[in-house]
């Protein structure tokens, strides 16, 4: 069995394990919990460190591991890695380790909250490894429900159900447009395979026709953009992460929400390059609203919480940047700053959780000098801040100076303006944050704080911080992966192997004009005759015919209705 | 090349301290302040022991690891190593290394004294970084360093409000800067495709043109960041707000680190300079200088008087470079390094003596108490008023001439000129503070600082004395201007009146101009009688020419305005109205379908009855 | 006269219409639980004729597994309904409505 099956497996396992586990067993419950996240964080790193000897497949994954399942329909359980997931699945493992180790600050209904956290892990864990459509979505929206329910019932502050309420709905509409938008690219491609690397394939061969492309990637890109909070579909991030508990913020804005990006690059990208094209000037336009609109609200945010959320969509928009720049510096920057914010984006939640869980507010105003009393917590949280206003040594700073130079000689007048939301917003209300919340004078009623004292609660804040370091100054250990897959990528994305006149459309069929799903040609696949299968359905069939069986069927119900009635 | 290793040694020391103290002994007061001395100090050392033994231009000039390769985009993590990093190299580990051990005493009671000593290695090893620096990512890596340990220096009291928001405005001034800066960094690799300094200068050497319409953009972004970080016009305002770190740390921001870092980078990137852009930088220098030296004039705060003291030199030593005189520029910043240094040493002295009293109004007659801080002073000022024979009188003539050699007069009025503001402004200090009457109890009582600050004082007053003659500028020259003689040393003590007797006797004669104003206005002065005599612009003087409360009305207004702006949309259009108006239109349609929903079973049935007959009637009675 | 499987099927609508109206119409819990009970009886009552006239037992066989089923039904249900009337003293569908929003 692959490792990463192990990585992803051990939380869903220990989730499974704590079922059957009194609730009044506090202390084994949440040993569990971490045991099994450890074990599946010390796997990531293993397998990230054994990445470069391990022998690659056809397709360039390693790791690999496939069971068929659901032949008809062409799902299989397929897991492997390359450089664009082997770093979100080390983070994801990593940051899961760190929010098992801060949930300690639950203390009602520890057992479901934990399975809750289990469950969300292993899900993500596995969305990011799998390379089949199927269980990539599946597993995704396994992850995700867990978060509802934990920001519903363990969440704090007056908003929380409005936030549960609008993160659910929100949420739930965006993997839906995204499920509508693979669906069709599945049914579209007729290669009757959920299984991504034949699919890329496939689609290499036979790409989609230039208007299916043009409606199924607004969808995608939608899609998992209002995963992502892509500006103006943001407002639910802020509210969620502010009133969420902070293991649920830590996975989520961390890792969860990497996967509508990491969903773009390895499904929107490649498959659909003619519509990204013309979508990116869009793109990179909008992500201005994230780099420098939600910068300003930041600015304005009096509750620590929404203010690190709000830094956090901000920070979406680099990404996004990257992405639009569609080129391989921009892409690699970006798959390396989802890497970066991700234990950014844990490690500020779990700070402001041990703030509010000692001082039981986190109204900036009500704060102040903590520095003093929360010596190590206040060290932290200074260089969590600086990494967010991308200070050089922390992983952020290579990501985003990656990005800037990527987008640079694509859209450079974007690019100095997002510059501005980087170099000065950004700095602006971090500083601001930091003089309000650690400088000054200490107000009397903070003057009893504990800082955390020993080495179990500091080890979370620790291991995310020194993660930020190592590939702040290493970053050649995330880029020499990335890179070459990355450059596949980009180039299937710029349509650099794909002729651009192989578009295999007929115009002109019964007189009508061209209809995207009708409109595909059927042809004998080369690799997969049997995946081939004709899609000229209406053409054939006279509407009349089959507007009356649809009747015929209606009516038949309604007859067996009645018989029942009569009896 | 011999003991290559060394560079990346003396380079990554202090880091190593840094993390250390951070790590292991910050409950060990003593074993911090020497991990951190002893740091900087060995650096020096071995500064000196591997210029003994390759000379100033090492024959291989790079070594080079690869930090970042991504496609097109390659940047090394390389050390260049020339007469001008390795000058740099021995200003920032020797001036640093004195202050580092005169901040063991001055920092002797403080509780963070571990902390301290952390940041301070911290800070060094950023500075190094610029110096060392052989490309612009990673010139731009340890610039940020820089701003973010100035930032932790300067908020180090951070419970006093007023430490907080100097260094949260030290930041983002600073920020101001680099976002030019790192735009200018974007254009060149856009333009030339390449990071590293070397390969830079060749392609521009190879065609000069190749920048083509961008070349002055590009310059003036890049010089942006020098505007910050040496705190030029109009970015000036950070610099004298700096002052409330620790003392110490004013003086190794002012005089070998923080500050000197824009003019060094300028020299760096010399070649990317165009005549246009070096106009611009030129007249920016001198404004800055002219400018800074009237602010200085009107403050009563020791170190405040220091601070604008330093914009103004700093502004002379842009001045240079914008007059395409690297090495004049250089050679100023080094001996004012070396005064610079000495002064605010002598400040920290004083106020420690004075039980951290600033205001010069309140001191006095301190010749007698401290006599070492006194006369290490004394010499001081002469250095900085540039009278001869002080350091200071070689490094601004040598600017003053090479203003005088471009033909550009404006210019050299108005350096000599701010020469005899310089000197006002100094003996105006000197005289207020050191001599004349104690004006309080506590000045009265003052006693010497204990040995361990008087020791780098004096070390630093002897090269505040000779640093002009002892071959700093013949090094730089070595590196801008290759193939000039050397000049031995009795050459280089009347190098200037050989070189441009007339800039020497008009500076000389505005200098004296401006001692004889304040020995006249403050020798026995017990207020300040300027005020009087000058009116308004004493006040607007005084009041900074009301630069801050200029950009907190504008900048920092439009910024909050803008931020109001969006937070309101944020709020109420785009939650409030469009989620509202989603929100409320399902709710309404579900109020609305609730009243058929009455919970009545017979209505239910009566409906279905009446669903069904409708079907039957469909499919049964046509 | 001869009566054919119409004059049955007539009795049975009648009675299924009867019992119909008696649920949507009528109040009282027992009562609208004897027109339920009516209508079964409509539709055993067709199935029977239908039997006869087909010549099969099929729907007889049928009717015997309403009659069982009914039978089980009404012993559930006019529990309920006693229960509910002691709970509640009425069995009047008015009075029950407190499980409405």
């Amino acid at each position: 069995m692959s490792i990463l099956t192990y990585i992803f497996g051990w939380p869903i396992v220990a989730a499974l394990a704590l079922v059957l586990v009194p609730r009044n067993y506090r202390v084994i419950i949440r040993a569990i919990a971490v045991l099994a996240t450890l074990i599946s964080a010390a796997l990531a790193v293993k397998m990230f460190c054994a990445y470069g000897s391990a022998p690659m497949d056809a397709d360039g994954y390693r790791f690999v591991q496939q069971i068929p399942w659901v032949e008809s329909l062409g799902i299989s359980y397929h897991v492997g890695v390359d450089g664009l997931n082997v770093g979100l699945i080390l983070m994801g493992a990593i940051v899961a380790f760190a929010a098992a180790c801060c949930s300690w600050e639950i203390k009602e209904r520890e057992k479901e909250f934990y399975i809750l956290l289990l469950v969300m892990s292993g899900g993500i864990l596995g969305a990011f490894a799998s390379l089949d459509l199927f269980f990539f979505y599946f597993l995704h929206e396994l992850a995700l429900v867990p978060t509802f329910i934990m920001i519903g019932v363990w969440g704090r502050g007056e908003r929380k159900n409005y936030a549960t309420f609008q993160i659910t709905l929100y949420l739930s509409l965006g993997a839906l447009i995204a499920l509508i938008g693979l669906l069709a690219l599945y049914v579209q491609s007729g290669a009757n395979t959920f299984d991504i690397p034949r699919l890329t394939e496939y689609i290499r061969r036979h790409p989609l026709s230039v208007h299916a492309q043009n409606l199924i990637f607004p969808l995608l890109l939608f899609g998992f953009g209002i995963l992502v909070s892509l500006w103006p579909f943001h407002s639910w991030a802020p509210l969620g992460y502010g009133s969420a508990p902070s293991p649920t913020s830590m996975l989520h804005a961390g890792v969860l929400k990497k996967f509508g990006l990491y969903g773009l690059i390895r499904i929107a990208l490649p498959l659909l390059p003619q519509g990204a094209q013309g979508w990116m000037q869009i793109l990179a336009w909008l992500c201005l609203g994230n780099i420098l609109y939600i910068g300003w609200v930041a600015m304005r945010q009096k509750d620590l919480n929404l203010l690190i959320g709000n830094s956090s969509v901000a920070h979406m928009g680099f990404i996004f940047l990257g992405i639009a720049s569609l080129n391989l510096i921009g892409v690699t920057g970006a798959e390396f700053i989802m890497v970066a914010h991700g234990f950014l984006a844990a490690l500020s939640f779990a700070l402001s959780g041990y703030i509010y869980q000692k001082t039981g507010t986190l109204q900036i105003s009500e704060l102040g000098g903590l520095c003093r009393q929360l010596r190590f917590i206040g060290t932290v949280l200074l260089m969590a801040a600086m990494a967010g206003c991308g200070l050089p040594g922390f992983a952020n700073f290579v990501g985003e100076v990656t990005v800037f130079f990527g987008a640079w000689t694509v859209f450079p007048l974007v690019t100095g303006l997002a510059l501005w939301g980087a170099l000065i917003i950004g700095a602006v209300y971090m500083t601001r944050a930091i003089r309000n919340v650690l400088h000054g004078p200490l107000p009397d009623k903070w003057a009893g704080l504990a800082d955390a004292s020993n080495l179990w609660r500091k080890l979370p804040y620790a291991l995310l911080l020194a993660s930020l370091f190592v590939f702040g100054c290493f970053p050649r250990l995330l880029t020499d992966k990335i890179t070459p897959d990355a450059e596949k990528i980009v180039a299937m994305a710029r349509g650099e192997t794909v002729a651009m006149g192989s578009t295999r459309l007929r115009r002109v069929q019964l007189g009508v004009p061209p209809n995207w799903i009708d409109t595909r040609e059927t042809k004998v696949d080369p690799i997969n005759p049997a995946a081939s299968r004709p899609l000229t359905v209406s053409g054939a069939t006279p509407e009349t015919t089959r507007g009356t069986r649809v009747l015929h069927d209606n009516s038949a119900v309604a007859l067996a209705n009645n018989t029942i009635l009569n009896q | 090349m011999k003991l290559e290793l060394l560079p990346w040694l003396i380079l990554f020391l202090p880091l190593l301290a840094a993390g250390g103290i951070t790590l292991f002994t910050l409950r060990y007061r003593t074993v911090s302040a020497l991990l951190s001395i002893g740091a900087i100090v060995t650096g020096f050392v071995l500064s000196l022991v591997f210029i003994n033994a390759n000379g100033w231009q090492p024959s291989s000039a790079e070594s080079i690891a690869n930090w970042l390769t991504i496609g097109g985009l390659h940047v090394d993590f390389g050390l260049k190593l020339d007469a001008l990093s390795l000058m740099m190299l021995l200003i920032v580990t020797g001036v640093g290394g004195a202050i580092h051990i005169y901040s063991f005493g001055y920092m002797h009671a403080d509780r963070s004294f571990s902390r301290f000593f952390a940041f301070m290695s911290l800070f060094t090893f950023s500075m190094l970084g610029i110096v060392l620096a052989n490309n612009f990512i990673e010139l731009f890596i340890f610039w940020e360093l820089v701003g973010v340990s100035s930032y932790l220096l300067i908020g180090f009291w951070f419970e006093k409000p007023s430490a907080g928001d100097a260094a949260k405005k030290a930041f983002i001034v600073n920020r101001l800067g680099d976002f030019g800066f790192l735009l200018g960094i974007l254009m060149v690799w856009g333009l030339l495709g390449s990071l590293n300094f070397t390969v830079l200068q060749n392609k521009l050497t190879a065609d000069p043109a190749v920048l083509g319409g961008m070349a002055t953009v590009a310059a003036l972004l890049l010089f942006c960041g020098a505007v910050g970080k040496s705190a030029q016009f109009p970015l000036h305002v950070w610099l004298p707000d700096a002052m409330e770190g620790p003392t110490p740390v004013s003086a190794l921001i002012h005089a070998a680190t923080m500050v000197a870092a824009g003019v060094y980078m300028l020299c760096r990137i010399l070649f990317l300079l165009n005549a246009d852009a070096l106009h611009v930088i030129a007249w920016i220098g001198g404004f800055t200088a002219l400018l800074a030296a009237l602010i200085a004039v009107q403050q009563n705060d020791i170190k405040r008087i220091l601070a604008y003291s330093t914009l103004s030199q700093l502004g002379y030593m842009v001045m240079s470079v914008g007059l395409a005189g690297p090495t004049p520029a250089m050679f100023h910043l080094t001996t004012h390094a070396f005064f610079k240094a000495l002064l605010f040493l002598g400040a920290g002295s004083v106020i420690h003596a004075m039980h951290d009293e600033q205001d010069i109004w309140k001191m006095g007659r301190l010749q007698k108490k401290m006599p070492v801080t006194f006369w290490t002073f004394l010499i001081g000022t002469l250095a900085l008023s540039g009278v001869p024979p002080f350091s200071g009188f070689y490094s601004k003539d040598s600017i003053l001439g090479q203003a005088l050699s471009q033909g550009n007069y404006a210019l050299f009025i108005l350096g000599a000129a701010v020469a005899g503001l310089t000197a006002f402004y100094m003996f105006r200090l000197f005289y207020v503070a050191f001599l004349g009457k104690p004006k309080t109890q506590a000045a009265e009582h003052v006693h010497e600082s204990p040995a361990v600050m008087a020791w780098p004082l004096r070390v630093l007053a002897v090269f505040a004395v000779i640093g002009g003659v002892i071959g700093v500028s013949q090094t730089y020259a070595s590196q801008f201007s290759p193939g000039e003689a050397r000049e031995s040393f009795g050459q280089s003590l009347v190098e200037p009146l050989t070189h441009s007797p007339a800039g020497v006797l008009v500076g000389l004669a505005f200098i004296a101009a401006g001692f004889f104003a304040a020995r006249a206005l403050y020798r026995d002065a017990a207020s300040d009688p300027l005020p009087e005599k000058l009116g308004g612009l004493a006040t607007a003087m005084k009041h900074k020419f009301y630069f801050d409360e200029l950009y907190e009305a504008t900048f920092i207004r439009a910024h909050d305005f803008i931020a109001a702006v969006m937070d309101w949309i944020d709020r109420w259009l785009v939650e409030g109205l469009c989620i509202g108006l989603v929100r409320g239109g399902t709710d309404l349609s579900g109020r609305a379908l609730r009243l058929v929903q009455t919970g009545n079973l017979q209505t239910y049935a009566f409906l279905f009855v009446l669903g069904v007959a409708v079907v039957m009637y469909f499919v049964l009675g046509k | 006269m001869h009566v054919g499987l119409e004059h049955y099927l007539t009795v049975s609508f009648l009675l299924f219409g009867l019992g119909l109206l008696g649920v949507i119409m009528r109040r009282n819990l027992l009562v609208i639980y004897m027109s339920l009970e009516l209508m079964l009886n409509a539709a055993n009552l067709a199935l029977v004729s239908f039997s006869r006239f087909n010549n099969n037992l099929n729907g007889q066989i049928l009717v015997f597994f309403i009659i069982t089923v009914a039978a089980a039904e009404v012993a559930v249900g006019l529990a309920l309904i006693v229960a509910l009337y002691r709970k509640r003293q009425s069995a009047h569908v008015e009075d029950l409505t407190s499980m409405k929003l």
